[in-house]
């Protein structure tokens, strides 16, 4: 570390807090005037003061009068099976790129970066036909198949460069245990890459969590949406509802903020071998 | 009536038979799954568009209400929210799968989704109920390429909501035309401090009042050319950025609704262009606590003329519908005066049979009473399928003009060159 | 997958020696054979992602360059309407699209846009994130809370943080203006000017990513050994030396990942702008993706044929960015 504490006048280290809460402000300002929003009657949804009549008549309106729990339900399936399914995938995926070099492995790494570049957002009539046609229109499937197509690649390289970190080793003194090149990746290899797999797991539950676009665009009725699509209903042109539309997005940010809290400590450490090595 | 049915069934499916070359085999038994022992059956589904929270709740009731006429009839019934729901029905009636057996479809979406091959013409059919007692208006959006391909359902036009109270401040009555607009925009600002009309920014069908006032159109479908580059057009822009710049409407080149609605319904300005889907919303607001306060009348006249834009809602019926025998007749009750007058007394949106607006009930309604001559007077839409695609450019232009990123000539004038690349064989 | 491993493994042994290049077939089908052998497990483990790639963006992304080369739009493409089948009669037209594309005045102002637009949220995310992760890397009092407060935007399912923006920047009653105007400040239009409006898309953006620039690259702060500072010290190297000479030649594997990936993912930018503005006001703030996605759902007939030809204008542009971005990195002596 270069600068240490003994080292820093007093003015310095005002300018350093300084800094740091100003920027603290901004990031969580926007999401805590929503929270606050949220708690005042919906006819006050756009007064200045931070508190006024503070009710739950926001929440109630929307757990009693629309179907939020079938949608929060359906989002949890959708988001959890892609976040399972996801990290498996990204993981075997990394580790063979990290440590095979196998035909086909370069044009596999373009491949992965070039799904990042065509506009998802053109994608959506074909995808719907082809979805159609193999009968998952309106399923949680054809949801998380989509996810992991935007997830897994950015995650596949994550992890790629996180297993490119282990060194390897390890791998060869399972090879000398007698164990295959899978038993190696899950027993040995694995249980080390718990902080990438963590990122990686944040990643696709944040991607699934909170997508709009294929969600409103493949399913239909109230029974089968999630909670982005199901949101929907709020921003309907001819309805202003800034009260429940603040409470539906502080239902919807909590469960992201506790996957997140649980998953932040791994961040950095996880972050930074996918990034370095990527 | 069921031999009613059975041939018009036959006449729906030669009509499909002609305009496609063939066709898989599939489903043999749910095609014609309409009918067991001369009695209705399956299931109908059915998307709503109505708004969630208000309306959808009457529609649903009065849907489910079929199923006691047809009790072998399950009417499931989908509420898609109307922004989504054009989108999703072409993406679902294109792909063969998913596609509901009636739709809700706005006046414009009509004539593009026939055009597609997506509806079922309903000539002949059971849907198509005493027709005559329908309004022309609300009949005339129906019609493409000879055929009808959708049944009325509901009518609209928009006129000006105003806050008797403000102007009663100001001491003025409500403005007539445009010049009086202005004149009275002064009077309510010095009198009152409050804005005279919040004018919405972001969408061009605010724009279109405008737009008849000075006499012009979008298109002319008789004669097959392209209006909005003309004089009256570019008149129709220079007046409503005279209105913005004069202070006399204040408006917003995003969030236009939310805006607009929380302006009027909190007393913020005295008036506001809106139509009766918005009533029962803005009735809601703390300036209309006493319902006397509130007020609508025709828009102000441009240089011209006074018109505004008619709109409204349809049942249409999916062409692929594997129940056509038992969407004909769900059509026909949803459309039927019975049902009709039960949702304008439910929600004061205005019916289209004539004969309903006899009904005591009906013609008392305050609501209707105000837009009833406003919509009989109300400007037609060119029924084309690229009807809907033409607000697209035209509000951003429309939007340009207001925020002063093009004049009213450039704005014309891009308007016309996008909307003659969208309609090839206009000139 | 791993069936046919056995067998071939089985006959395979000993001609590893002999990697002959261009043999007759039988030699060829051994060399398959041997391949197979050695890579079974890793096509194994890289196949499923390899099957759903292929089918759930090959297959569009194939459709999408064939339909650019055509006439195709809603109203002339195959479908299937209940038991009725209609054929599609779209034709192909070469690369008139492409050529089209390029004449468009609106496709060039989109161009232009989505490049400043792209060059602006890159590089301030990414100094904005470097700086807060040099801040963060000192030994400060809180390190953890600030850690967290800052990843906050990141945490927060995207469209509800663009509907907090929206909400704090409604001109007439958004919280922002309201301050202001308690201020004595004129209200500040903040989405219905085009100028500001595409300050404030560029402000939104950078506001979602810095928290992914940063963490990146902490961890890659982190990486640097310590001792290369205190040698530098030593050697009388003043502050900003050692960021010039340590800091950054440092971070430059993270950087160069980071910002590849942040110039895609901001290039398609497309919640921020279609959920703030909708590419308004007017078509201030209209890029490629919104404007072609406004070709495929809001012109009617739907227009595939050119939103697909935009598509793959986009994606081209970006893999030529891409292949260059590598090309510089590889003279530079980055291996990737």
């Amino acid at each position: 570390m270069p600068n240490t504490r003994r080292s820093r006048s007093p003015l310095a280290s005002i300018g350093l807090h300084g800094t740091l809460l100003i920027a603290t402000v901004v990031a969580v300002f926007p999401a805590l005037w929503v929270l606050l929003t949220s708690l005042k009657p919906a006819k006050f949804a756009t007064t200045t003061d931070f508190f006024h009549d503070t009710t739950l008549a926001n929440y109630t309106h929307l757990l009693g009068d629309t179907k939020f729990l079938t949608w929060f339900g359906n989002s949890v399936i959708v988001a959890a099976t892609t976040t399972v399914i996801g990290v498996f995938l990204a993981a075997t995926t990394g580790y063979a790129v990290s440590r095979f070099r196998f035909p086909g492995m370069r044009p596999l790494m373009w491949v992965l970066l070039i799904t990042q570049m065509f506009p998802m957002a053109i994608l959506i009539v074909p995808l719907y036909n082809l979805f159609s046609s193999m009968g998952l229109l309106n399923q949680p499937v054809g949801l998380v198949i989509t996810y992991l197509t935007i997830a897994v690649p950015f995650c596949a390289w994550m992890m790629k460069g996180f297993f490119d970190a282990i060194p390897v080793e390890i791998d060869e003194s399972g090879r000398v245990d007698g164990l295959n090149p899978f038993g190696t990746f899950w027993r040995l290899i694995l249980p080390l890459a718990r902080p990438g797999l963590a990122v990686t797991g944040f990643y696709s539950f944040i991607t699934a969590w909170g997508e709009v676009a294929y969600a409103s665009a493949f399913m239909v009725g109230e029974d089968n949406m999630t909670l982005a699509g199901g949101l929907q209903t709020f921003v309907n042109q001819y309805t202003a509802q800034w009260g429940p539309m603040t409470a539906a997005s502080v239902l919807i940010a909590v469960p992201a903020v506790i996957v997140f809290v649980l998953v932040q400590r791994h961040l950095v450490t996880g972050m930074t071998a996918g990034a370095t090595k990527g | 009536m069921r031999r009613g049915i059975a041939a018009t069934a036959l006449v729906a499916s030669l009509a499909l038979a002609a305009t496609a070359c063939g066709g898989d085999t599939t489903d043999e038994s749910g095609a014609k799954g309409g009918k067991s022992g001369g009695e209705l059956a399956g299931t109908v589904t059915w998307w709503d568009t109505s708004t969630v929270g208000s309306e959808d709740k009457v529609f649903k009731a009065l849907a489910e209400g079929f199923e006691k006429e047809h009790p072998k009839v399950k009417v499931n019934y989908v509420n898609v929210p109307f922004a989504d729901a054009q989108n999703k029905f072409k993406n679902a009636a294109s792909s063969g799968s998913g596609a509901p057996d009636v739709i809700r479809s706005e006046v414009a979406w009509t004539p593009d989704f026939a055009s597609l091959g997506y509806l079922a013409p309903l000539d002949g059919t059971a849907a198509l109920d005493k027709e005559d007692d329908y309004l022309k208006q609300a009949a005339a959006s129906t019609k493409y390429d000879g055929k009808t391909f959708g049944v009325p359902q509901v009518i609209d036009s928009v006129g000006i909501f105003y806050n008797k109270k403000l102007l009663k401040e100001a001491g003025v009555e409500v403005p007539k035309t445009l010049d009086e607009l202005t004149e009275a925009a002064k009077v309510i600002k010095s009198k009152t401090g409050k804005a005279a009309l919040y004018l919405r920014g972001d969408d061009a069908y605010w724009f279109l009042s405008f737009l008849y006032g000075e006499g012009g159109d979008m298109i002319n479908t008789k004669d097959k050319s392209v209006t909005i580059d003309d004089k009256p057009a570019i008149d129709a822009f220079k007046a409503v950025k005279e209105l913005v710049d004069s202070k006399a409407a204040v408006t917003d080149a995003t969030n236009g609704w939310d805006n607009m609605q929380k302006a009027i319904k909190d007393g913020e300005v005295a008036m506001a262009i809106n139509g009766p889907w918005a009533v029962t919303d803005t009735l809601a607001g703390d300036a209309f606590k006493d319902k006397a306060n509130f007020g609508v009348a025709p828009v102000p006249a441009g240089s011209k003329t006074a018109g505004s834009p008619q709109g409204g809602h349809n049942y249409a019926v999916y062409a692929g519908s594997k129940n056509l025998d038992a969407s004909y007749e769900f059509v026909k009750y949803m459309s039927s005066a019975k049902v009709q007058a039960e949702v304008t007394e439910k929600l004061s949106l205005l019916p289209t049979r004539a004969s309903v607006y006899g009904e005591p009930k009906v013609a008392e309604n305050e609501i209707v009473q105000f837009f009833k001559p406003v919509v009989e007077t109300a400007v037609e839409r060119p029924w084309v399928p690229e009807g809907g695609s033409l607000f697209a450019p035209l509000q951003t232009q429309y939007t340009k003009v207001l925020t002063g990123q093009a004049t009213p000539e450039q704005a014309a004038k891009s308007t016309g060159d996008s909307y003659r690349k969208l309609l090839k064989d206009y000139k | 997958m791993a069936v046919h491993t056995g067998p071939s493994v089985a006959k395979a042994p000993g001609k590893a020696t002999v990697p002959g290049p261009r043999r007759p077939a039988r030699t060829r089908e051994s060399g398959v054979r041997r391949a197979l052998s050695t890579h079974w497990y890793a096509w194994t483990m890289v196949a499923p992602v390899v099957i759903v790639l292929a089918i759930i963006v090959g297959y569009p992304l194939g459709r999408g360059i064939w339909l650019s080369l055509t006439d195709a739009t809603e109203a002339n493409v195959e479908r299937t309407i209940g038991v009725n089948h209609i054929p599609a009669t779209y034709e192909f037209t070469g690369l008139q699209n492409y050529v089209d594309a390029f004449g468009d005045p609106v496709f060039l102002q989109r161009l232009v846009w989505t490049i400043v637009w792209t060059v602006a949220c890159v590089s301030i995310t990414y100094s904005l994130g470097l700086a807060l992760a040099t801040l963060l890397n000192r030994q400060v009092a809180g390190r953890g809370f600030y850690r967290m407060a800052l990843v906050v935007p990141w945490a927060i399912p995207g469209f509800v943080s663009v509907f907090s923006w929206n909400f704090l920047y409604n001109e007439k009653h958004g919280l922002l203006n309201k301050i202001l105007v308690g201020g004595g400040i004129d209200a500040v239009p903040w989405l219905n000017d085009p100028t500001i409006a595409k300050l404030s898309v560029i402000a939104v953006n950078v506001w979602l990513g810095v928290p992914f620039m940063m963490v990146a690259l902490l961890g890659g702060l982190q990486s640097i050994p310590g001792d290369l500072y205190e040698a530098a010290e030593m050697d009388g190297a003043s502050a900003w030396q050692r960021f010039r000479h340590i800091t950054l030649p440092g971070l430059r594997p993270v950087s160069t990942t980071v910002i590849l990936l942040s110039t895609i993912w901001t290039f398609n930018m497309f919640p921020v702008i279609f959920l703030l503005t909708r590419g308004g006001p007017g078509d201030a703030t209209e890029i490629l993706v919104t404007q072609a996605f406004r070709m495929t759902f809001v012109d009617s007939p739907r227009n595939f044929s050119t939103s697909a030809t935009w598509g793959v204008i986009i994606l081209l542009l970006l893999l030529v960015f891409a292949f260059f971005y590598r090309r510089v990195l590889k003279k530079q002596g980055e291996v990737w």
